[in-house]
């Protein structure tokens, strides 16, 4: 991430954020690819082909059929798209429950990531190993075990709502109430705070140290520095880290599936977009249905990431574009 | 032109060769069904846990010793992971060649034509049948045909803690009526300060046991819905109302109920009774410190048809169409049904042994635990009804996670009773339609 400082002005727009920016291409060469460079690449392209890119392709024929996995697709046009926007209570709900989970714990995840990673920009004393214990929740990523390791904490009598009582609040299980599981589920999502923190990091390190200097003889103080030289300096960085929290979010499963053990209760509360596209498929044998939503779903985070995109002209501060 | 076929035509050349070999490894890993020595492998596959493992290995060890032409590979996981893993194995026809099913499984299969019939392995003299009673056999029939075997035979009981009942002088071990059931919950309450018993309102199974005393099923055997609306609105009524008196647990316990003992009322100590499977006894038994019986439901018309317990396998097997090995996948099944060490070693793993021969010998030597279990299927031996009503068609999984989540809604207040038994009715015609 350190050599993103010698990134080229991309062409037309900058679309991409200076940093971690793995879709980079280097100059295509003129020569005629060689066949062993395909040879080597056929482990990935295979994969590609057989994993990915067949399953997509059969995946949407499924959408227009009426499948139940034992007998044979028969086609039936719109009706999969058709019953659940007219038909499904379930399904609006799951898209409830989506939208609250995204709006809420996207924007405390990177404030949270944010937070840190300022703290953490300080040069001090064991700073490697502040930074290696806070990013560590994150390489547990989606894991059961972790899961389930949160559901005991939130459930009736576990740790938080005993300390909670403890304190004088008396919430009750977060998890078996239907007006907290959602919450329980956001906040096993912000404690994995560590990879936007990181990226938050290499953004803060590439501010040039003479914009705060200059800030700092025109008397801004710390707060005016971070509003004035900060943000506006880490807003590609801000961008790069909201895309991609936002894709994450709306597919989030592990969490929701484990902590309601796969039922999305009480009450359809944790019952998020991918945890009902998996029932349908798995619990109804409704292979038609789980599909349709699946494109449903990369239509609209599609959407959503285009819409990003467009507004981040208004609000995204290139550096690169000024010097 | 011809320069850039050639060109083409060598990389597709190459293309084949890899998934040539890719494809080559792929059959390698695949298992063998039989090899050059003449040995034919099976595969078994079950859910359960580790108990339950133990014991199975030690009847296949038996198995293959008896019969050293077939060698038996096992596969055991969790419930939900081993569900999953078969339906894609059964849709891919690659499933393995004995396969342990439950009610909404078994009915998903035998209805959707996945299962061998049994009978030609009855009439040509493979499996020997006689020692399973017919009650328990009518079960795993579809359409007259048998597509399965009872891997044992488990029946409904009111499980209780013998301390909390003996402080209000009440001994329900002997049978009792519906009245006699709410008082003693009503003394529970006030002398223990928490539910009496565990809600039954969040499981469909327990409805089904509260229809079969009013002469009516869940299904018809032809796989429709057997009861009306109103059935329903006035079952999740009377439970909210006994949850609504403190009779019932209360919402947050209830929405954690799946079964299980690990999420079990009882267990949790917020009731001091809960309705399960007998089979699931010893799981209980082993799970708390406390002195536990078994009772039979509350009824108030007792007989083996109107009493809403019945002789129910806890677990099927049965061996899907797509066996390339299904003589050796039935030879197996038959030992475990009937061969007197296997039966020993299985012990009570999957219920009480379907063979009464061998039921009578398990029962005997059994431990304390197990002979719990004997002494309750011996008490309400006479109450206990076939279970050819109790089948569950295709859809049915998905119409018992649904009767849950709706039930959900009733106990946190989000529906009344009758809303909630509108919805459920109409997605579950929705769920079994097709």
């Amino acid at each position: 991430m350190s050599t993103t400082t010698t990134l080229r002005p991309a062409a037309g727009e900058a679309e991409q954020p200076p940093t971690a920016d793995p879709t980079a291409t280097p100059p295509r060469p003129r020569r005629r690819p060689q066949r062993s460079a395909y040879l080597f690449l056929l482990p990935w392209i295979l994969g590609a082909v057989l994993l990915t890119i067949g399953p997509m392709v059969t995946s949407l024929y499924l959408s227009f059929t009426d499948y139940d996995l034992f007998s044979s697709p028969s086609w039936v046009g719109f009706d999969n798209y058709q019953r659940l926007f007219t038909e499904d209570p379930r399904f609006w709900a799951s898209v409830r429950v989506t939208l609250t989970y995204v709006l809420v714990s996207v924007p405390l995840q990177l404030a949270i990531a944010l937070g840190v990673a300022l703290l953490l920009n300080r040069p001090r004393r064991g700073i490697g190993f502040y930074r290696s214990a806070l990013y560590a929740p994150s390489l547990l990523g989606a894991s059961i075990s972790l899961a389930l390791a949160w559901k005991a904490l939130f459930s009736t009598g576990g740790t938080v709502p005993n300390l909670l009582a403890s304190i004088g609040l008396d919430t009750g299980g977060w998890t078996d109430d239907p007006d907290l599981a959602i919450y329980a589920v956001v906040a096993l999502t912000l404690w994995q705070f560590g990879a936007p923190m990181v990226i938050f990091l290499a953004g803060l390190k590439q501010i040039p140290r003479d914009l705060y200097e200059a800030a700092a003889l025109d008397g801004a103080g710390k707060v005016r520095q971070f509003f004035s030289v900060t943000l506006p300096m880490l807003t590609p960085v801000l961008l790069f880290n909201l895309v991609l929290g936002i894709i994450h979010a709306f597919q989030s499963f592990t969490g929701p599936y484990v902590i309601s053990n796969g039922r999305g209760g009480p009450g359809d509360s944790t019952l998020v977009y991918t945890l009902y596209l998996y029932q349908r498929g798995f619990t109804d044998f409704r292979m038609g249905t789980a599909s349709a939503m699946a494109w449903l779903l990369l239509l609209a985070i599609a959407v959503v990431t285009a819409l990003l995109f467009a507004t981040s002209r208004r609000w995204v501060f290139y550096a690169g574009e000024e010097n | 032109m011809s320069n850039t076929r050639r060109v083409r035509f060598g990389r597709v050349a190459a293309a084949a060769v890899a998934l040539m070999s890719v494809a080559g490894t792929m059959a390698a890993c695949g298992s063998d069904s039989s090899s050059a020595d003449g040995v034919t492998t099976i595969r078994f596959a079950w859910w359960g846990n580790d108990d339950r493992a133990a014991a199975t290995e030690k009847a296949v060890e038996l198995f293959e010793a008896a019969n050293p032409d077939i060698k038996v590979e096992t596969e055991f996981g969790d419930y939900g992971s081993y569900v999953q893993k078969l339906t894609t194995q059964v849709a891919a026809q690659a499933a393995p060649d004995v396969i342990q099913l439950d009610r909404p499984t078994f009915g998903e299969y035998a209805q959707r034509n996945v299962l061998v019939n049994l009978d030609d392995y009855v009439d040509d003299g493979t499996l020997d049948l006689s020692m399973i009673p017919d009650e328990l056999l009518a079960g795993e029939q579809y359409e007259g045909v048998q597509y399965a075997l009872p891997a044992g035979q488990t029946t409904q009981m009111m499980v209780y803690d013998v301390k909390a009942f003996e402080k209000i002088g009440v001994d329900p071990s002997q049978g009792w009526t519906w009245s006699e059931f709410t008082d003693a919950m009503q003394q529970l309450a006030d002398s223990t300060g928490t539910a009496g018993f565990t809600d039954i309102g969040w499981a469909i199974d327990w409805f089904d046991t509260w229809l079969h005393q009013r002469g009516k099923s869940v299904y018809t055997p032809e796989g429709a819905l057997g009861f009306e609306t109103a059935d329903l609105a006035e079952f999740w009524t009377w439970t909210n109302q006994m949850r609504e008196d403190g009779l019932a647990t209360p919402a947050e316990m209830t929405t954690q109920q799946d079964g299980s003992t690990t999420n079990s009322g009882l267990i949790a100590d917020a009731s001091s009774i809960e309705e399960n499977y007998d089979s699931n006894l010893t799981g209980y038994v082993g799970a708390t410190t406390e002195k536990l019986a078994a009772a039979p439901l509350p009824t108030d018309t007792p007989g083996a048809d109107t009493s809403g317990m019945a002789a129910l396998p806890p677990v099927y097997y049965g061996v899907p169409r797509s066996s390339q090995n299904a003589e050796a996948a039935v030879k197996l099944l038959d030992f475990l049904m009937n061969d007197p060490e296997a039966g020993a070693a299985l012990g009570a793993s999957r219920g009480i042994p379907p063979n009464t021969d061998i039921r009578a010998d398990v029962c005997d030597a059994a431990d304390e635990v197990s002979k719990m279990v004997c002494t309750y299927e011996d008490s309400v031996a006479d109450q206990v009804g076939d279970s050819s009503t109790w089948g569950w068609p295709t859809g049915s999984s998905s119409v018992k996670a649904d009767f849950q989540q709706i039930y959900d809604t009733v106990i946190f207040g989000q529906a009344t009773p009758e809303a909630a038994a509108e919805q459920l009715v109409s997605n579950a015609n929705d769920a079994i339609g097709g």
